[in-house]
């Protein structure tokens, strides 16, 4: 954990940050809103202060509450990797600006958290599905999206005995979504 | 006398020969969705499509490119993915820890041990969990001859998609010595189910270790005659220098990492740039090339075989005595929480994020594969080489369809 490098991120991005910025092992995370994806990025990547021109890895998630967007970045300048979260799109109409503008590379990741979220990232010349067919409807990797197995359903709450794993179908309540608050 | 008789059975020759089988039009028979989309099936003067697969032999898998020619020379392409996805995250999620390791075993199938190796990190950084260090030397040892093994078989592979096919024959000598003692020591010579969160499955015995101390004796030497066949051979240096030249500004821009990202003069190696495991500790370095182009990548990953088994040795000399797993509950249930770890795969970084919520299973593992990354270049590499040449940068930047696909 590095705790200056903490405290850098939190001056320079004062305003922006929509959550206090955490550390935990070998990683620090801030969270920023959507709209500001851009700018906090292209910060990151152009300022000799930070220079993060790795991009490591672009993610979205569901929370069954929002969706969001992650992204990994490594610099030489600290030994933590950095998580951006781009919180609090919703969950039926989620958009994001692109970052292909700062890594061409990042095309083939947003399309692909294009496919399995539906998360539609604006500026990207190519959003179209990459892994299921061209006339597929739904986004599987959603937290509404069961699979056809009954284990699927089950809600995940509290442990469940090995010889139990499957449950009755009727047992499955109708928001039986996953959430969780992160 | 069956029901069938009055109807067309699927078995008969002659039904089979009415049906469209086997066309595949290059141009996909709905409108273009995206911008790109439409200006990659509009043909320019002179221009013509071809399709590429998905059962084309040099793709390592099954993948389709669209190529857009004019004449020999390629225009542009546009690989078309999923013919072997399989839905790895969503299973993830629907497994408790412990099963999702045996489910991201076939992503990349020649390198199973890093696919185990990352999600069993993040999972150990979701328990703050503490690893026996002779766990971690086991790790790494079995590591580095699978890197040993993948990089003999991309050898191997390089060649034949030339049309060569004397080097892989060679290569799988290397190869099948290393993934019998991986067999031995794993009980799989492929998938090996071997990483276990908190350590590992099985301690070092004594089939791996005589058949590894056999092996290492005349290692250095064998890799040098069988990998090294193709170093200087004229035909083939002369066909990949200069092709699919890449510098180390645009590489970045395409997120390479990994050997491919090397051979244009970084020294960025996961390894080193964010230390895990026992890797500090150990001597070794990392080689690194300025061309950018086929030879490049192709040579590269030869020093890099060289500097696995230096510390192939260093394990072997400093392995420490004690337990090979930590202790831990059979049931994991880790507190909510994020996680994030990445390890140097032979083709690069390959890394999982992890979500918990609090449950056994885990909430969402996001599978970062380099293969991946790397496939979406070569669209940037191929204008302006010739056909022919596809298969050769393809097969340059090592992609595996099971990781690209996932």
């Amino acid at each position: 954990m590095d705790r200056l490098f903490r405290g850098r991120v939190e001056a320079r991005f004062e305003g922006r940050l929509t959550g206090p910025v955490r550390q935990r092992h070998d990683t620090t995370e801030m969270r920023i809103g959507p709209a500001d994806v851009p700018d906090v990025l292209r910060t990151l990547h152009d300022d000799p202060e930070f220079r993060f021109t790795f991009l490591s890895d672009l993610s979205g998630v569901d929370t069954g509450i929002v969706m969001q967007v992650v992204y990994h970045l490594w610099s030489d300048v600290t030994p933590d990797w950095l998580r951006i979260i781009a919180d609090g799109l919703p969950r039926d109409d989620p958009r994001v600006p692109s970052v292909t503008f700062l890594w061409k590379g990042a095309e083939w990741m947003e399309r692909e958290a294009y496919d399995m979220f539906g998360i539609v990232f604006e500026g990207n010349r190519d959003l179209r599905r990459i892994y299921m067919p061209p006339d597929y409807a739904s986004f599987p990797l959603r937290k509404d999206f069961y699979l056809a197995d009954d284990a699927a359903r089950s809600p995940g709450a509290g442990v469940r005995h090995m010889e139990q794993v499957h449950r009755p179908r009727e047992a499955a309540a109708a928001d039986a979504v996953r959430r969780v608050r992160a | 006398m069956t029901a069938t008789a009055g109807r067309p059975s699927a078995d008969d020759p002659r039904v089979m020969l009415d049906q469209d089988v086997g066309v595949f039009e290059p141009v996909p028979p709905y409108p273009p969705r995206t911008e790109r989309e439409a200006e990659f099936y509009t043909l320019g003067d002179g221009e013509m499509f071809i399709n590429l697969g998905p059962q084309h032999p040099s793709t390592h898998g099954v993948l389709r490119v669209v190529l857009k020619l004019d004449g020999e020379k390629v225009v542009d392409l546009d690989p078309v993915l999923g013919y072997l996805h399989r839905g790895v995250e969503k299973l993830c999620e629907n497994a408790d820890y412990h099963q999702t390791i045996s489910q991201v075993d076939p992503l990349e199938y020649v390198s199973s041990l890093f696919n185990e190796w990352a999600p069993v990190m993040s999972y150990e950084k979701l328990l703050d969990l503490e690893v026996p260090r002779r766990a971690e030397y086991i790790r790494v040892l079995s590591g580095e001859l699978n890197r040993v093994a993948s990089h003999a078989l991309f050898m191997g592979w390089m060649a034949l998609d030339l049309g060569g096919l004397t080097p892989i024959l060679w290569s799988f000598i290397e190869r099948d010595e290393i993934v019998e003692m991986l067999a031995a020591l794993t009980g799989q010579r492929m998938l090996f189910n071997y990483f276990r969160i908190g350590g590992v499955n099985g301690d070092l015995n004594h089939e791996f270790m005589s058949r590894l101390g056999d092996w290492m004796g005349r290692a250095t030497q064998q890799i040098d005659a069988s990998l090294g066949l193709l170093n200087e051979n004229e035909i083939f240096v002369r066909r990949m220098r200069g092709l699919g030249t890449i510098d180390s500004a645009t590489a970045l821009r395409m997120c390479w990492t990994g050997p491919n990202l090397r051979a244009t003069g970084l020294p960025f190696d996961i390894r080193r740039a964010h230390p895990y495991s026992i890797y500090p500790e150990i001597d070794f370095d990392i080689p690194t090339r300025t061309e950018g182009d086929c030879l490049a990548r192709y040579l590269l990953r030869f020093d890099e075989v060289k500097q696995s088994l230096r510390i192939i040795d260093q394990c072997l000399d400093r392995m420490p005595d004690g337990p090979i797993m930590a202790k831990l509950p059979r049931l994991l249930r880790p507190r909510p929480g994020r996680a994030y770890a990445a390890v140097e795969a032979p083709r690069g970084q390959y890394s999982t994020y992890a979500i918990s919520d609090g449950t056994d299973q885990p909430f969402r593992l996001r599978i970062h594969d380099p293969s991946f990354i790397h496939l979406q270049s070569v669209g940037l590499l191929m204008p302006g080489h010739l056909i022919a040449d596809t298969m050769a940068v393809m097969a340059s930047l090592d992609p595996i369809m099971g990781g690209v696909d996932k």
